[in-house]
């Protein structure tokens, strides 16, 4: 650790920090509190232009950070939590105290920035600023429903003025100081039960307005970070603590990281010490700690939390260093063992080293390695898959399994704007995958079991119910994502309701179960032209004809409207390689071509062969509901 | 922290601030890439490293770098 900061700071002194930013990203993998909050301000220092020019293909959100009092604080935080992401944290700093002009008018230069995150930084004195002398607890109750106001308001124009970004917002933590000159203990009370009412309306800000996200800050509390220095807070009007704002800006950090595409999906355990206590081959299955005696319970709860992440649409695999088949035996036949055999989507216990293991299955489940988050007790172990593979999030726990689980949920990594009822099934689809190509080996040519494999899919305009889920896919999908066109949930609904746009989504199933919605289409008329701004699949079931299914069903469409041509774009990323080809082998013909995108062109002369053993149904039509608000 | 060498490489690695000791008697305005805001970490970095209390609004009155040093390592 100590290292990794000093190898930072020779960068930075070397004036080669912006020259080897990719590195970045690993020197800060371990570091925490002051060591982190340390590197914050040497990277802050950088140009993050000078970052672009050298390194273009970075991910470079714009955050516009406004709010009340002194924010400049927030910046080295903000910075160092991005790039522990891969990011390049572009950092808007609005004047002091300027939230309410910034938000609530659509024409500020706030909104001019284009920013991919807004971030509005509240805290207590918002409202203690604005109290008269002295001040009873309805003057707390006028100012609070003020600002609520205000806020309510700011929500509403941050829709329409910035669309596509995310106003952040956060709930404000109310310093013993204030209550306590409230002598009357009923009034004292009253204060608190309109400060929490307060915080649980703004709390409640992103039920109605899905661009909206509330950081709590009450759990940062719990945890023992000090809501502000009262110092700093007289003298400089810096409200929120160094530790706060550090937690603060890990949360937005996560934020930045989902709406990159960053979204992690896999959980993979390391077992003897993480999943259960002692070594497998060394004690036996009878002698591991699990359930019974103090260690077992706490391994116990560590597995109980697992599960619980499982259910919300994790895919947890295991990665040992240990003989395959001791390991099944004990996951299936253990009685104290609370995480069973069935609640693994895949198992590697072998003595191969774990980064090759996490590769292989990234290829298997068909994501890429930075899906994965790696938990681990060996230090070894963690160094060499952060080593191998630094897009795995690598989860250290250490001989105290009580701890455990506050480690494997103390970073947020699963964390999602919006989970869909997809997420719920995902670890039985993965599943059913299994049971797949169990099946496929069975097969002399792919042909055949494509065949045997009895695909559906359905193509259709997407329902309401429908439009959370068509929005995680535009955010998750990187590899059959034709533009990378990000949507959130609330872009969706604008879209479905332009008349001159068509969201179409992709629905698969076959014979071993229900794949969901898996893919959409965005389409947009302009004359007697379509546009297809975006193409996407989940990458579960690519190379299974539906792509070539999903045109051919969108060209015909377009012939049988009797429109002359449709029209494509491929815009290149580090990681769309895969569909570069999808429209020349759909018969389009390229009519621009740069280094970052190629236009193509269909005449809709001829159009490609449907997948032959794919039964499809496609609806174009929009059904009564469909495109109108939920 | 004992010395001024040291007090440099503090703001130089800790601060990020591109100064050498000849930076420390300008007024602060004359610094370069100085904000004000930078008093406020100097302050938490002092108290850390010298183990005891600073005045934050003394701090903030300091017309230059040097004046904060004096503050920090006062007897």
């Amino acid at each position: 650790m100590g290292d990794d900061l000093s190898e930072l700071t020779r960068l930075h002194r070397d004036g080669s920090l912006a020259a080897h930013y990719p590195r970045v990203r690993a020197l800060l993998a371990e570091l925490t509190g002051d060591p982190l909050a340390r590197a914050g301000r040497l990277l802050a220092r950088l140009d993050p232009d000078d970052v672009l020019a050298a390194h273009p293909g970075t991910p470079a959100p714009l955050l516009a950070l406004t709010g009340h009092g002194t924010l400049t604080g927030a910046v080295p935080a903000l910075t160092a939590e991005l790039a522990r992401h891969g990011l390049l944290a572009r950092v808007r700093l609005s004047p002091f105290d300027s939230w309410v002009f910034d938000l609530a008018d659509p024409a500020s230069d706030l909104y001019a920035a284009r920013p991919d995150l807004v971030l509005c930084l509240l805290d207590a004195a918002t409202v203690t600023d604005d109290l008269p002398t002295p001040w009873g607890a309805d003057d707390v109750a006028r100012v609070l429903e003020e600002k609520l106001a205000l806020l309510e308001r700011a929500a509403e124009v941050c829709a329409t003025a910035a669309p596509g970004a995310t106003l952040v917002l956060n709930t404000l933590p109310l310093l013993p100081e204030t209550p306590a000159q409230l002598l009357d203990l009923r009034a004292r009370a009253r204060l608190g039960a309109l400060w929490r009412r307060a915080e649980a309306r703004l709390l409640e800000l992103p039920d109605r307005h899905p661009h909206v996200v509330v950081v709590d800050l009450l759990p940062q509390l719990a945890r023992g970070v000090a809501a502000g220095d009262v110092r700093q807070s007289v003298y400089a009007r810096a409200h929120l603590s160094d530790g706060l704002l550090a937690r603060y800006a890990r949360e937005v950090g996560h934020l930045a990281r989902l709406s990159t595409g960053g979204g992690k999906k896999v959980l993979a355990l390391d077992l003897d010490n993480t999943v259960w206590g002692g070594v497998l081959g060394e004690v036996g299955p009878d002698g591991i700690e699990t359930d019974g005696g103090y260690r077992g319970e706490a391994f116990r709860r560590f597995q109980l939390v697992v599960r619980q992440l499982a259910a919300q649409g994790v895919l947890v695999t295991a990665v040992s260093k240990n003989d395959l088949e001791p390991v099944e035996k004990t996951l299936r036949e253990h009685p104290g063992l609370a995480l069973r055999e069935e609640d693994f989507v895949r198992i590697r216990a072998n003595w191969r080293p774990k980064h090759e293991n996490i590769a292989e299955l990234a290829d298997e489940l068909n994501l890429g390695a930075d899906s994965f988050v790696f938990v681990d007790d060996s230090a070894f172990e963690r160094g060499l898959v952060r080593r191998e593979l630094p897009g795995v999030a690598v989860v250290a726990v250490d001989e105290e399994p009580a701890l455990h689980p506050g480690r494997l949920l103390e970073d947020g990594w699963f964390a999602a704007r919006e989970l869909t009822d997809e997420d719920l099934v995902r670890p039985a689809r993965y599943r059913e995958e299994r049971d797949r190509r169990d099946f496929l080996h069975t097969f002399d040519s792919l042909d055949g079991y494509l065949r045997e494999l009895d695909t559906t899919v359905t193509v259709a305009p997407a329902a309401p119910g429908e439009y959370a889920r068509i929005s995680q896919i535009t955010l998750r999908t990187n590899q059959f994502n034709l533009t990378t066109r990000r949507l959130q949930p609330a872009d969706v609904r604008a879209l479905a309701a332009d008349p001159a746009a068509l969201v179409l989504g992709v629905r698969a199933a076959d014979r071993f179960g229900d794949h969901g919605l898996v893919g959409a289409v965005l389409l947009r008329q302009d004359g007697e032209v379509l546009h297809v701004d975006n193409f996407l699949l989940s990458c579960r079931v690519f190379s299974r004809g539906i792509e070539q299914t999903v045109l051919h069903a969108v060209l015909r469409h377009a012939r049988d409207s009797g429109l002359r041509e449709v029209r494509a774009a491929y815009r290149r990323t580090p990681k769309n390689g895969k569909v570069a080809d999808f429209c020349p082998r759909g018969g389009f013909t390229a009519t621009t071509v740069t280094d970052e995108e190629t236009l193509f062109r269909h005449d809709l002369a001829e159009l490609p062969e449907p997948a032959a053993h794919i039964r499809l149904t496609a609806r174009f039509g929009r059904a009564p509901g469909e495109g109108d608000a939920p | 922290m004992k010395t001024v060498e040291d007090y440099v490489e503090l703001l130089r690695d800790e601060l990020a601030l591109p100064v050498t000791a000849e930076d420390l008697g300008r007024p602060l305005d004359a610094v370069a890439a100085w904000d004000s805001v930078h008093l406020l970490t100097l302050c938490t970095l002092l108290e850390r490293e010298t183990g005891r209390p600073l005045s934050l609004a003394d701090v903030l009155e300091a017309p230059s770098l040097e004046a904060v040093y004096r503050l920090a390592v006062a007897p």
